[in-house]
């Protein structure tokens, strides 16, 4: 779903992403997910600090999708959670160039911390 | 929301929380109804299955459920009515419902015209005569079909769209039969009272034309 806004926006206006977002983006890299298992592996990811609730999750899955980022594909069930179908989400190419700049973005970052000795020393 | 489902899960899911699904679609209130429309299904869905993986119906659960209600909901219901401010400039809605307004405030005027009429022909003439107290009545009736018309068509139902037509066809044909039996209708009156429902009809016929887009299914 290529919606206006996707086309009008160019991958470094959608930064820097919020956690959560591209946590959800982090999750589609590997394929199509449905919403409890973008929660799932989300909160396993992060040991519970980023917990997804319903609303946090397709607000932000919501937003995702109007902007291009994230597409929508199909309904199916889940053999493991029933007969009911879920609808799946996947990463779009669009969506796929934000996440790579927000990973590249948060690496410069992790190095400048590591320069200034923030990071990567036992604490005293 | 969806059909039983037969699994353990879903059975499950139909003998022990269904009370808390129950109270969690209460929940989904407080998200816009186009949001809700369009993941109400989904998030109960999520609800359900972060409450079995859970294990209890504690305290901490529905904390935890109340917080992501009230931290996601409200701005939800911001974005949803920041993007309604933007299309409204240009959607045949913000058309239709400046008509509505309208409507109900000509349809006053109209109808208190006709019943000013009628209080100073008794002020002149002492009594109204028959046709000329038909006519009163009838640019009266013709006034409160009118904005019936602009409240039906407020409602933004099809329902709603149906009897503005109606109202706004009877009340025009209403003011040409009172105009035919008292000539001396004010100008006023005459242009609201014709011109009105005319322009309303063709405020409900345009949109139609255009094929407004139907509200995806959940």
């Amino acid at each position: 779903m290529a919606s206006k806004e996707a086309s009008a926006k160019t991958p470094e206006s959608h930064l820097p992403l919020a956690p959560a977002t591209f946590q959800i983006l982090l999750t589609l890299v590997d394929g199509e997910c449905h919403g409890y298992a973008i929660m799932k592996e989300v909160a396993e990811r992060t040991e519970g600090a980023v917990r997804l609730g319903p609303g946090t999750l397709y607000g932000a899955l919501k937003r995702l999708l109007e902007g291009g980022l994230v597409e929508e594909g199909g309904e199916r069930a889940d053999p493991e959670l029933g007969d009911e179908r879920r609808r799946y989400y996947r990463l779009s190419k669009f969506g796929l160039r934000v996440a790579r700049l927000e990973a590249r973005r948060l690496d410069a970052l992790v190095s400048a911390a590591r320069q200034k000795k923030l990071i990567g020393m036992k604490p005293a | 929301m969806s059909a039983p489902s037969t699994t353990p899960v879903g059975r499950l899911t139909r003998d022990r929380p269904a009370a808390a699904e129950r109270t969690y679609r209460l929940l989904l209130r407080a998200y816009p109804p186009e949001f809700r429309s369009e993941y109400g299904r989904e998030m109960t869905l999520l609800f359900r299955d972060q409450y079995q993986a859970s294990g209890a119906n504690t305290l901490g659960f529905w904390t935890t459920v109340m917080w992501d209600v009230a931290r996601s909901a409200p701005a939800l219901r911001v974005e949803e009515w920041r993007s309604r401010g933007r299309e409204s400039t240009r959607t045949p809605e913000v058309t239709m419902k400046t008509a509505a307004m309208l409507t109900v405030l000509l349809g006053v005027f109209l109808a208190l015209s006709a019943v000013a009429e009628g209080r100073a022909g008794l002020q002149v003439q002492g009594t109204l005569e028959g046709t000329h107290l038909l006519a009163v009545v009838l640019g009266a009736v013709a006034g409160a079909l009118l904005l019936t018309a602009g409240v039906a068509l407020l409602r933004r139902t099809p329902s709603g769209r149906r009897t503005a037509t109606l109202a706004s066809f009877a009340s025009l044909v209403i003011v040409l039969i009172a105009r035919l039996m008292h000539p001396w209708m004010s100008i006023a009156s005459q242009i609201v009272g014709v011109g009105l429902p005319i322009v309303l009809l063709a405020v409900l016929y345009l949109p139609r034309r255009s094929g407004p887009s139907a509200p995806r299914a959940a």
